[in-house]
């Protein structure tokens, strides 16, 4: 699915405390690539990602998701094509593992056993056999994690919406939860939108890297990561790793700088 | 050397394990030696020697039994009249605006009021009988489990009503399948300060006005009118080791239904 983001403005609050979260933001993720979205805190990055997926309303502007071959069909309303996996997973603390995988099979009416057998097959995926019905909160960060993300794959939707899926996760769980995330993809080709404020996780997920700058939020530049796939960990001690992360820490630097400079005027205001 | 050092904490942790029985042993020898010693006399003070004497008689000719049973029976009807009632409000309104705007002022007025204050009135509406004593006590615990059943709806973490959302779930299944799972924890809490004071309301009407002359209310003030100080001293126990149990009865029920709320109430 391509998702043409039009001039996407939003403004949280009234008049006069309004503030310009996002700023006519305009890109196209393209179908079957995993983008990063990447910007300081409060760069309305999140908020993006949540307008994408229908989930807030724009204040203007407008998103377009259409299907590249049927490119004359009618564009698919946001949330209608994709799903969202939260950066607090929002898993539902009073089921147990499948039945939070099988939770959106449930809504739209699938019969248990066919929709627990699929819930098994993404629960495989993400080697999560044997923990079908463990309680959620005797998980660890990683397997819940795992859980989220097969709750989000069963849906079976083309795009993948990611808001920051790992930022909790100590250091060894998230390098195992990006590869494991990597392989997934280079498997199901689906369009994933990926939120980080990670610029490692950026390059090492990403075939694109769009750099947003502080509040408002704009797209300051969009990097192409034309690292090969598959990749694993290995990559980070490349040349190539190297220089772009050089580039991107240089454009952050910039926004986390001009983000305090913002945080310190409207204190002392 | 590593062996005796775990014996040693096995040792500790057993006396820590026995430190409430050992609490409640000292504090009854400690009455009993100085009812004896000091010569009070039982319609004072008895000793908790003789109490217990009472208590056994009290059970071997079924007065015990039967009053407690009753008590036990008025407290079940209350609590569940109540429960009920306060659940369904209670949703009601954390599901209905216009619910809630409706309901709001009675509650903010009637709760913070004592509802002892209103048996004369019930007496006078109602008069003596069951009617009165259920009333009394159903008015009493509807209103916690109402405004924990409220709260708890209200400051659900909206997090997982956008989750549900977003993985299709209609307004209805949000209601259903979400939000009412979700307050689990605190109707469940509701629930339980409900069943606390419909013990204690029962009881109180039982004493005040029940014309049924049945009850451990009643007993208790009726012993305490013939001056049985033993038999006051007897119900009591038998009323505090019943509320104790009804209380590790319900916590039960509540690790039962909500486990993964743990540790989090």
């Amino acid at each position: 699915m391509d998702i043409f983001v039009e001039n996407l403005t939003q403004i949280w609050g009234e008049e006069p405390d309004a503030v310009l979260a996002l700023d006519a933001v305009s890109h196209h993720f393209r179908s079957g690539r995993l983008t990063c979205l990447l910007g300081p805190s409060g760069c309305g990055k999140s908020t993006l990602i949540q307008i994408v997926g229908g989930i807030e309303e724009a204040s203007a502007g407008r998103v377009r998701i259409v299907n590249p071959e049927q490119s004359d069909s009618p564009p698919a309303r946001p949330g209608e094509r994709s799903v969202m996996m939260w950066q607090n997973l929002n898993l539902f603390p009073w089921r147990n593992v499948i039945d939070n995988v099988a939770f959106g099979l449930e809504m739209h009416g699938v019969a248990r056993r066919e929709r627990y057998q699929r819930a098994n097959d993404l629960l495989a995926l993400v080697g999560l056999n044997g923990f079908e019905y463990r309680p959620c909160n005797q998980l660890s960060g990683g397997m819940r994690q795992r859980v989220a993300l097969a709750r989000a794959l069963v849906m079976d939707q083309p795009v993948l919406l990611m808001d920051e899926p790992f930022a909790a996760l100590d250091a060894q769980t998230k390098i195992v939860m990006q590869e494991e995330l990597a392989r997934i993809f280079e498997r199901m080709r689906k369009t994933i939108v990926f939120v980080t404020h990670a610029i490692d996780e950026a390059i090492l997920l990403g075939d694109e890297v769009v750099v947003m700058t502080a509040r408002p939020g704009r797209i300051k530049e969009v990097i192409p990561i034309d690292l090969p796939r598959p990749r694993s960990q290995d990559l980070v001690n490349t040349p190539e790793f190297g220089r772009l992360y050089d580039r991107i820490l240089h454009l952050i630097r910039e926004e986390v700088l001009n983000a305090m400079r913002q945080q310190e005027s409207a204190r002392v205001a | 050397m590593i062996r005796r050092g775990t014996r040693k904490r096995k040792k500790e942790r057993l006396l820590v394990r026995l430190l409430p029985a050992l609490s409640v042993v000292a504090f009854l020898v400690i009455w009993e030696a100085a009812v004896r010693l000091r010569g009070i006399p039982p319609i004072i003070l008895p000793a908790p020697s003789s109490v217990f004497r009472y208590l056994g008689a009290m059970i071997a000719d079924g007065s015990l039994p039967y009053n407690l049973g009753i008590t036990l029976l008025r407290i079940l009807a209350g609590f569940a009249v109540a429960g009920f009632l306060g659940v369904v409000v209670g949703v009601l309104m954390g599901m209905s605006r216009v619910a809630s705007r409706v309901l709001d002022p009675w509650i903010a007025a009637l709760y913070p009021l004592p509802k002892i204050s209103l048996i004369p009135l019930l007496i006078i509406w109602l008069g003596t009988g069951e009617t009165y004593i259920l009333t009394i006590s159903v008015i009493t615990a509807f209103f916690p489990v109402v405004i924990s059943t409220y709260s708890g709806i209200r400051q659900m973490d909206e997090g997982l009503v956008k989750a549900a959302r977003d993985l299709g779930a209609n307004e209805r299944q949000i209601q259903t399948k979400v939000i009412i799972p979700a307050a689990i924890p605190s109707i469940s809490a509701g629930l339980q300060l409900g069943m606390g004071v419909t013990i204690i309301l029962v009881v109180a009407a039982e004493m005040i006005g029940g014309s049924n002359q049945s009850g451990m209310g009643y007993l208790l003030i009726h012993y305490g009118q013939v001056m049985e100080t033993e038999k006051v001293f007897a119900s009591l126990i038998v009323l505090a080791v019943f509320g104790g149990i009804i209380i590790k009865i319900q916590a039960a029920i509540d690790r039962w239904l909500a486990p993964w709320a743990m540790g989090k109430n």
